[in-house]
């Protein structure tokens, strides 16, 4: 007896086929850009080369790419401690000021950065506390930016606890704040690592906010991308672009392995 | 005399719109197994949590084992509290849920171990240290709360609802082996139910809740057998309530009038020539006959049989009183039913198998 496709199978695959070259071939083509041996962007690439990719690497490149990491990884924790007791208060069905709290935490959903980014800009200045432009005031704007998601996440997490789990721990003996780090907290940190995530990318990737408030010497590597855009595209940008891609890709492997965010993401609690 | 396991005096909690819990007054001897039953809404649950220390009163007072703990959290109460959902921490094993309390309480970790090891044999869960809640059905995940519960030897055991989850087999099973574990145990239990099955089996008193406020506290046949409100009367078991007006009272026994037919009731309580009652008449002591085979002393009402239901061990039999009204009389199924729909029978009963509760 042979096997034969069912028709509805073949029209699914060559729809999954179709979406995952949309969202790939770009990245294949900017890969291969990078390895071009003039110093233009062709594609497909004359010649072979390393050339653009030691250029990358050089400190011109890997000063923001560093500053780009170190901003995107303190915007996350920061997120986090500011997100942790949002999210747990939250939690509280009803008092006074939720509403407008709740509002002023998703606010920045639906403002665009760029928005966010120039009132930080004049509020900083007129607030006489300029000299915060470059980190500090970055760190400011990506919180605003990320807490959105931090606290969403972290809420889904909180919900997930057993309705009486917290006050069962209360009658075993432990205490208010025992109750938060025995059980509490361990049930929120796949919120809290999947809002850490999409912090460190969202932050690693802004642009419009940074654009704003940053500054010469503290800018991230999207800044100096768009600067260095202004004379023309060189494949130095290919290789960075593709380097700029794997590290939070890697980062994001290894830290969703650690606190096991792959069954918040997937939907897929493990425990009932 | 040792002070009770648990005293409740006035305790009293007051939500919005007039809704009020309590004032509850209730006693509970060491060892002694008391069951709150009553419809949802009738506040058992809040009384439980008073006592846990989840809900703080508005008034009155909560002694445990003669200490005053109503200002107390519920984490100095040393109490065992087992959840309808269980409540167990699913990202820690079954070990570590049962060894919770006393890790809170700074036991050496071998003594911790061994209680552990000892509480998961007592609620036979041997072998299932290392699972996670997640990977037990929802009999063991039950065997764990109770085990979480009693491995701290709380003076007093809270169970709330904590069969409901489980299906009817498993259900039955887990009332035998709680209770029998409560009795080897000796430990004083506030069980919450709205299962009058639960109520019955596994109780020594059954405080009936309704309203806010307990109706009536005892054993499970006095509750049964002499109810003190037509709510008790009715949402224990099946009853048959009959209204009538006391015609006359001689010696221990009233002679009625009603829509069904005059009765005669051995009844206790002072009832006075043209009051108003309600004759409570259990099923099963609501016989049929042939008229010429009643009894001399006994109250026979004409009645037709509308209905029957067979239910295994018992048939139900439906009838027609002849005021139009219906009644219920249970047979055993021990030979053939001698009757059949459409049948005219004298439906009868003793003077001392009814119970009288004023209109």
């Amino acid at each position: 007896m042979s096997r034969r496709i069912a028709p509805h199978r073949i029209v699914l695959w060559t729809v999954v086929a179709l979406i995952y070259a949309f969202m790939l071939v770009p990245i294949a083509i900017t890969a291969t850009v990078s390895f071009n041996a003039v110093d233009r962007s062709y594609f497909p690439p004359r010649g072979f080369s390393l050339h653009w990719w030691a250029m990358a690497m050089s400190p011109q490149w890997t000063g923001p790419f560093l500053f780009s990491l170190k901003l995107a990884a303190l915007s996350a924790i920061a997120t986090a401690i500011l997100g942790l007791p949002l999210g747990l208060a939250l939690r509280r069905p009803a008092f006074a000021g939720r509403g407008v709290l709740l509002a002023l935490i998703m606010g920045p959903l639906v403002l665009p950065s760029l928005v966010t980014g120039i009132a930080l800009l004049q509020f900083l200045t007129i607030a006489g506390v300029g000299d915060w432009l470059g980190l500090p005031a970055l760190i400011i704007g990506h919180v605003i930016i990320c807490l959105p998601f931090m606290v969403r996440t972290l809420s889904v997490s909180l919900e997930s606890i057993p309705r009486n789990a917290e006050i069962a721990a209360a009658s075993l003996g432990a205490s208010r704040l025992v109750v938060l780090r025995e059980v509490t907290l361990p049930l929120a940190r796949s919120g809290a690592g999947a809002g850490m995530i999409f912090a460190f990318i969202s932050s690693f990737d802004d642009i419009n906010l940074a654009l704003f408030v940053a500054r010469p010497g503290q800018q991230p590597l999207t800044v100096q991308i768009m600067q260095f855009l202004e004379y023309g595209f060189s494949p130095t940008l290919a290789a960075l672009s593709i380097l700029s891609l794997l590290v939070p890709l890697a980062l994001v492997a290894v830290f969703g392995r650690l606190v096991g965010i792959g069954s918040f993401i997937y939907q897929d609690h493990g425990h009932a | 005399m040792p002070d009770p396991a648990l005293e409740l005096r006035g305790l009293t909690k007051r939500y919005g719109a007039g809704v009020v819990v309590g004032p509850i007054d209730l006693t509970v001897q060491p060892g002694e197994f008391v069951t709150l039953l009553g419809p949802s809404g009738c506040g058992k649950t809040t009384t439980l949590n008073m006592i846990a220390g989840f809900v703080a009163p508005d008034a009155g007072s909560v002694h445990l084992a003669g200490r005053h703990v109503e200002t107390l959290p519920p984490f100095r109460r040393d109490l065992g509290v087992v959840f309808q959902d269980y409540a167990l921490f699913p990202h820690r094993t079954v070990a570590e849920n049962i060894g919770f309390g006393l890790r809170m309480r700074r036991i050496a970790r071998q003594e911790v171990a061994r209680r552990v090891d000892e509480a998961m044999q007592m609620v036979r869960l041997d072998g299932l240290g290392d699972r996670r809640p997640g990977q037990l059905s929802g009999g063991q995940r039950q065997r764990v709360a109770l085990a979480r519960a009693l491995v701290i030897r709380p003076s007093l055991l809270l169970l709330d609802e904590p069969l409901s989850n489980l299906d009817l087999k498993l259900r039955e099973e887990m009332r035998i082996e709680i209770s029998t574990l409560q009795r080897r145990l000796g430990i004083a239990t506030v069980f919450v139910t709205h299962d009058q099955d639960e109520a019955l089996t596994m109780s020594d008193r059954i405080a009936v809740m309704q309203g806010g406020s307990i109706e009536q506290i005892g054993a499970a046949r006095e509750i049964y057998e002499a109810p003190a409100s037509a709510f008790v009367a009715t949402f224990i078991g099946t009853t048959n309530l009959v209204r009538g007006t006391v015609a006359s009272a001689t010696g221990g026994t009233l002679l009625l009038t009603t829509t069904a037919g005059p009765a005669r009731i051995a009844g206790p309580g002072h009832y006075p020539a043209g009051a108003a009652a309600r004759i409570v008449i259990r099923p099963e002591r609501m016989k049929l006959a042939k008229p010429p085979e009643v009894p001399a002393c006994a109250t026979a009402w004409p009645a037709q049989v509308i209905r029957l239901i067979y239910l295994g061990g018992r048939t139900e039999i439906h009838l027609r009183l002849q005021d139009g009204s219906t009644a219920v009389s249970y047979v055993v199924n021990e030979g053939s039913i001698r009757w059949r729909e459409g049948d005219t029978v004298a439906a009868w009963f003793r003077p001392e198998d009814a119970w009288l509760l004023p209109s």
